[in-house]
């Protein structure tokens, strides 16, 4: 069990950066998802933390010690690869007890830990099998069993879930957030998907382009995001972005667009008139913020061009002089295609056009 | 192909019948049929020339002369094999086989290590070229180009005439392209399982032992057989550094069975024969090892 603190991590590889002056730090037993599109830098620096990246700058520190310098077999911490990375010529029982047999383990103290822990992961019948002849989630548990038999003090996973199918995917994630909840071991994991990083995260640190963009528990990323690429990247029915600009109309602010006139309470008007002088500014909306009634009163009118039936839901896809907003309705709606509605935003976000960041 | 073979697996309970049939379905599939004739004119292409050499160490003088050619000896003896184990050819077979072997052994032992850094090390493609280019630099040129300097450079140092002077050279020869063959073998082995050896523990050397090397033990007995065979019957080289007996290969042997005058053909041929025994061996061994090397399977999901 230990903290991972990282301090100032940069890499790159020639002349790419990969990872921009990253600060993070993962407290004892935490969960940790680093969450952003391929090649934001959320793989390279879980690699720096396993030891199979050099940082070219900072410091990484697991537990009190800085383990920049150590190999990776000194750092005691267990990577599952997104390819399950599983050794062909072995057999399953063999694979989980690799770390074991390095460490030199007891002969029947490795049987019992190995068996223990495929008992553990419901992998018992596969032990003797070589992977190759294991089903693609029977391969995962190996993976995973090959990385709790030895208990590290720290678990990384780079996208363990992408390669299984949708349906295990959901039962795996539970499975692995259960599994890290009754070991108590801290764990640094890594994926583009969203609804995995919301679903099983502590703490999720949103990355883009080798900078860190927010960290803060899955809440405070959905309803608080820090600018407008977390906005968009969270949430598995994307925002709604209006561009415009911020005006006073009867001694009130507005969010004024070429579509819709949206009000903005006094106290965020006083904020964004000190952080975004120019006034320019998008406003987000989530699809579930939107509120709308059917009548055709009303100042930000638009038509429903098209439902998505989701079953549990229906989004609605609406048009406003070539702007696109979804906004999320129950299922029965009653609601149809063609029909106007009239909008009214409940609870919205503004991003200084500049600098993307939030105004709050 | 594919549909045959699901016609017969398809079929719940095989009706005697309809297996037959099946059966009859592959025999006569056209491109099935070309394959097997292609293989099979591969085949006769390859083997007519060993034959006629097996065969001509046992004919008469009087079949070896004859005109049209015989293909079936009609007065078979065993002279000329008599003559060739008078003549010590299995000390050559010896000189051979240590040559060949230890080239081979040593060639491996250079280039896996040198192969391994050429993947793993994330050096840019441009410098592997040009480095591995310039180890086959030598066995590039013509052999009769590189023999003569390599003849005065070896007398200059007083070691023409020993078999470790072959093997020096021989593993020279080779390495650049065992380097080559090599790395593509080691790029075909994910990077992730080796790493995932070094995150369970091992050092590099143990990941590369226990892990990558088990994995590519197919292909690198293959290369091995490979590398065995062109030591066996490299010649030109040979030819400038054998001077006696005592190092004498046996391509170099073979060629001394033909004396100034009356060629005997028969002495030839049973030299021939002998010395394509252990390349058919050989090459039987390796068709195993590649069956098994294909069936392997490595890490899933890639």
């Amino acid at each position: 069990m230990a903290e991972v603190r990282i301090e100032g991590l940069t890499k790159y590889f020639g002349d790419t950066c990969a990872v921009n002056q990253l600060n993070l730090v993962v407290r004892d037993g935490d969960l940790v998802v680093l969450l952003g599109p391929s090649g934001c830098g959320k793989t390279t620096t879980m690699r720096c933390v396993a030891g199979l990246e050099r940082p070219t700058y900072g410091d990484i520190y697991i537990g009190e010690t800085r383990v920049n310098d150590l190999e990776p077999r000194e750092r005691d911490v267990a990577l599952v690869f997104q390819s399950y990375a599983l050794y062909p010529h072995f057999t399953a029982f063999d694979n989980i007890a690799y770390p074991l047999r390095l460490r030199k383990t007891p002969k029947d103290e490795m049987e019992r830990r190995v068996r223990d822990v495929a008992e553990m992961l419901g992998i018992t019948h596969t032990l003797d099998r070589p992977p190759g002849l294991c089903s693609g989630g029977e391969q995962q548990r190996i993976a995973l069993g090959r990385a709790i038999v030895r208990e590290p003090v720290v678990f990384l996973m780079d996208e363990p879930l992408s390669n299984i199918d949708a349906l295990l995917r959901v039962y795996m994630r539970a499975e692995i957030k259960r599994l890290q909840h009754e070991l108590g071991t801290t764990m640094i994991y890594v994926t583009h998907d969203q609804v995995e990083g919301m679903t099983m995260a502590d703490q999720i640190a949103v990355m883009n382009e080798g900078t860190l963009q927010q960290l803060g528990t899955p809440s405070e990323i959905y309803d608080l995001p820090a600018n407008n690429f977390v906005a968009r990247f969270v949430g598995s029915t994307p925002m709604n972005f209006i561009p415009g600009a911020l005006q006073k109309e009867n001694g009130k602010t507005v969010h004024k667009s070429d579509q819709f006139v949206i009000p903005v309470s006094a106290e965020m008007a006083d904020r964004a008139a000190e952080l975004c002088p120019s006034g320019q500014c998008t406003l987000g909306v989530r699809p579930e913020e939107i509120r709308f009634t059917t009548d055709d009163e009303g100042d930000n009118q638009a038509r429903v061009f098209l439902l998505e039936p989701l079953g549990s839901e229906t989004i609605l896809d609406i048009e406003k002089e070539g702007l696109l907003l979804k906004v999320k309705d129950v299922a029965a709606t009653q609601v149809r295609e063609g029909d106007n509605l009239s909008l009214s935003f409940n609870r919205f976000h503004l991003f200084d056009d500049n600098t993307g960041a939030a105004i709050r | 192909m594919a549909q045959t073979e699901v016609s017969e697996t398809t079929t719940s309970e095989p009706v005697p019948q309809a297996v037959e049939m099946a059966a009859q379905g592959r025999r006569l599939n056209p491109r099935r049929l070309l394959v097997v004739i292609v293989l099979y004119l591969a085949a006769f292409w390859t083997l007519v020339p060993m034959y006629w050499v097996a065969i001509s160490s046992i004919k008469s003088l009087r079949d070896l002369a004859h005109i049209p050619p015989r293909f079936f000896p009609t007065d078979p003896r065993l002279d000329a094999w008599v003559t060739i184990f008078e003549r010590r050819i299995l000390e050559n077979v010896y000189n051979s086989l240590v040559v060949s072997t230890l080239a081979t052994i040593i060639c491996l032992i250079i280039a896996v290590p040198a192969a391994y850094a050429a993947t793993r090390m994330r050096l840019p493609f441009k410098f592997v070229a040009i480095v591995v280019g310039l180890m086959g630099l030598v066995a590039l040129l013509p052999p009769i180009a590189s023999a003569i300097p390599l003849f005065l450079l070896g007398s200059d140092l007083g070691i023409i005439d020993e078999k470790y002077t072959l093997i020096i050279l021989y593993t020279v020869l080779n390495t650049a392209f065992a380097v080559w063959v090599l790395r593509g073998t080691f790029m075909d082995v994910p990077m992730d399982v080796e790493e995932a050896a070094l995150m369970d523990g091992d050092t590099r050397f143990g990941a590369v032992r226990r892990i990558l090397l088990p994995l590519i033990f197919p292909s690198l007995f293959s290369i091995a057989i490979l590398l065995f065979i062109f030591n066996w019957n490299e010649y030109i080289i040979a030819l400038y550094f054998v001077n006696s007996m005592k190092t004498m290969t046996l391509p170099i042997a073979i060629q001394a069975q033909i004396p100034q005058h009356e060629l005997d053909w028969g002495v030839v041929s049973a030299a021939g024969t002998i010395a394509v025994f252990p390349v058919l061996v050989a090459a039987f061994t390796l068709q195993r090892f590649l069956v098994r090397g294909l069936t392997f399977g490595v890490a899933s999901g890639q």
